[in-house]
């Protein structure tokens, strides 16, 4: 991304200094000021999310360290990489996936970070809590449970419509599973044979979700019978009266990274908040509001067991999941992206 | 005395120009900068090179996502005509009051969020929504599947939309001067012939207004068509939009952004030609 720079650049930035702060002062001017003022901007996903944060990480921050905090959303991977293009910076914190996470550090986007609890850093992002793709079904339409991804791809014994995430680097270790893979031999993914288990359940497949209300809608309104959901999408579709089980077995489970933009001006606040959002009690709290599961060990202690049993992080839940290994990928998530729209739009 | 005179036409020249310069300005740098600066990252993302245009122009994927699109954007337009411009005829040709009761509801149509409309599109259309019920009630045993197909989508779009088409049409018909329908009633036009050869033309500028407008927003659309259809019904935009905020492919979501706005803009002078985009403004 240090490549990123364009010959407009250095003029666009000079033109907009001046013309900014003459013709579009009015506008402008929370960027003016911010930059002065020592608030920390951190980045969220809004809604209950942003609540979630709010309560549980932010204003305890504040009260911590009298350190002013503001949110911008939604979370925007691209934001992250023009702004320390542009210099102009909106966020100074914000959190990425595994797969971002690593193509955000080799292009130099953010900053160096050390781990605020012992296994926490990896890619110079702090692991903060993770959600899980597990495998869901309707009770009215199954008597017996399925237990493995196997048993999705098993339209005879279990008939119905089915549905994934339209999401090319969440199918496909999904998709190997099915077929017989074991967990230890999943990476590097071999894509050739995935797209092969793919043809098979294909036809069965009645909706590609890409939109996390769309799961939870299509399976409390029976839509589909059998679902590749994330864990806090199918825990709305129970809360709201649905019959619907799902098993932890074979659940994907991803991590979500607290990173800090690279260069900004308030990088010792930034870190800071990073180190606070990922200790313990804070992140428990977080975890549990969110509905994900917390990835510092030590967080453990400050969840009920009652909670837990929603987490896929408990001690009880992790042992039976499984976690996206993106060091060890096997294929660029792009080229495998183009290959899969290719391959399930025809 | 000639001095004068031409001092006066200089200022009264300069005078457009300084109106227009705040928006000029705002134009300039939101607008104008940022477009070359898509333009120029379409060539040097990741080196300087045609890499992305030959990526974008050569592969499978791409080439049929771009048919689709245009298909679907001129698919739509027609539907929203045909749709529109009955409704637009009614409002304008019928009592105040009544025409303000459709234009009620199309306004509120068109305030609500095309989200929430999306969504109550998939309740209206599933499988255990009303729809269904109604036919499986009338008799229908194995009634179609009506969700997550081209027709949903579509349908979908053409709901979104059709309030620009209906706006447009609309507020032509509203000033079409009685009196040359009478005249050329008086003339001997009747029925098709009145309309084909009068009314027609003098909605035309509503029309086309109506029609470039929807096809150009439809070019844009993607989160619909994903939702509401089959995977088959991906639009250019959605890729766009994967390409930058999933893989930070600055140069390849430029590089489809710039083949978009050519195509577009070859369309708009293929049709200006054809019918004089000015007609526009009425």
């Amino acid at each position: 991304m240090t490549g990123m720079k364009t010959f407009l650049m250095p003029s666009r930035r000079r033109f907009l200094k001046t013309a900014g702060a003459a013709v579009t002062a009015s506008l402008a001017a929370p960027y003016i000021v911010r930059a002065q003022e020592k608030i920390l901007y951190v980045n969220t996903w809004g809604g209950p999310w942003e609540a979630a944060a709010k309560a549980n990480l932010i204003d305890p921050f504040t009260a911590e360290t009298g350190i002013q905090v503001k949110t911008v959303s939604p979370v925007s991977f691209a934001k992250l990489a023009q702004q320390v293009k542009t210099g102009t910076y909106e966020f100074d914190v914000t959190t990425l996936g595994g797969g971002e996470l690593v193509r955000a550090n080799q292009a130099g986007i953010i900053e160096e970070l050390e781990a605020s609890y012992e296994g926490g850093l990896f890619e110079n992002g702090v692991a903060s809590h993770a959600f899980a793709t597990i495998l869901a079904w309707r009770t009215d339409k199954y008597k017996e449970a399925p237990k493995t991804w196997a048993d999705f791809w098993n339209v005879e014994k279990f008939p119905g419509g089915r549905s994934l995430q339209r999401y090319a680097s969440r199918v496909i270790p999904i998709a190997l599973l099915a077929d017989g893979v074991a967990v230890k031999d999943l990476y590097p993914l071999d894509v050739d044979r995935a797209f092969k288990s793919l043809d098979k359940i294909k036809p069965h497949v009645r909706v590609w979700w890409t939109a996390g209300a769309q799961s939870t809608q299509i399976l409390r309104d029976g839509e589909i019978d059998m679902i590749g959901i994330w864990h806090g999408r199918y825990f709305e579709a129970e809360k709201a009266g649905a019959p619907v089980a799902m098993t932890w077995n074979q659940g994907e489970i991803e991590r979500a990274y607290w990173v800090v933009a690279k260069d900004t001006p308030n990088l010792e606040n930034a870190k800071k908040f990073v180190e606070f959002a990922t200790s313990a009690k804070p992140l428990a709290g977080f975890s549990k509001a969110a509905d994900y599961g917390a990835l510092n060990p030590a967080s453990n202690e400050f969840v009920s067991a009652e909670d837990a049993k929603r987490m896929p992080t408990s001690p009880e839940n992790y042992p039976l999941t499984f976690e996206q290994d993106m060091a060890n990928f096997g294929i660029d998530p792009a080229e495998l992206a183009e290959r899969f729209e290719e391959w399930v739009a025809s | 005395m000639g001095m004068s005179l031409s001092r006066l036409t200089e200022k009264t020249n300069i005078w457009p120009w300084l109106l227009l310069a705040p928006l000029g300005i705002y134009m300039l740098i939101f607008f104008v900068v940022p477009l070359a600066d898509v333009a120029i990252m379409s060539f040097t993302e990741p080196r300087v090179s045609l890499a992305n245009y030959e990526r974008v122009l050569t592969g499978a994927l791409y080439q049929r996502v771009f048919v689709n699109t245009f298909l679907t954007a001129a698919f739509v337009t027609l539907c929203c005509l045909a749709v529109g411009y009955p409704l637009a005829y009614l409002m304008a040709h019928s009592k105040p009051r009544t025409a303000m009761l459709i234009l009620l509801l199309v306004t509120m149509s068109f305030w609500t969020s095309f989200l929430v409309r999306t969504y109550s599109w998939m309740v209206l259309l599933g499988n255990n929504g009303p729809l269904i019920a109604f036919l499986q009630m009338i008799g229908i045993d194995q009634p179609p599947q009506l969700l997550f197909t081209r027709f949903s989508s579509t349908l979908a779009m053409v709901h979104i939309l059709a309030p620009y088409m209906i706006m447009n049409v609309y507020s032509v018909m509203k000033k079409i001067d009685p009196v040359l329908i009478r005249s050329a009633e008086s003339l001997g036009a009747r029925g098709w012939s009145l309309f084909r050869h009068v009314y027609l033309p003098l909605t035309a500028p509503g029309i086309a207004n109506g029609s470039v407008l929807v096809f150009v927003i439809c070019l844009g659309f993607y989160v619909t068509p994903v939702l509401l259809g089959s995977p088959r019904e991906q639009m250019i935009a959605g890729l766009i939009g994967h390409q930058i905020d999933e893989f930070l492919a600055f140069g390849m979501g430029s590089a489809m952004a710039m083949v978009l706005l050519v195509v577009t803009l070859i369309i708009l002078t293929i049709y200006h030609r054809r019918f004089g985009l000015d007609k526009l403004w009425g």
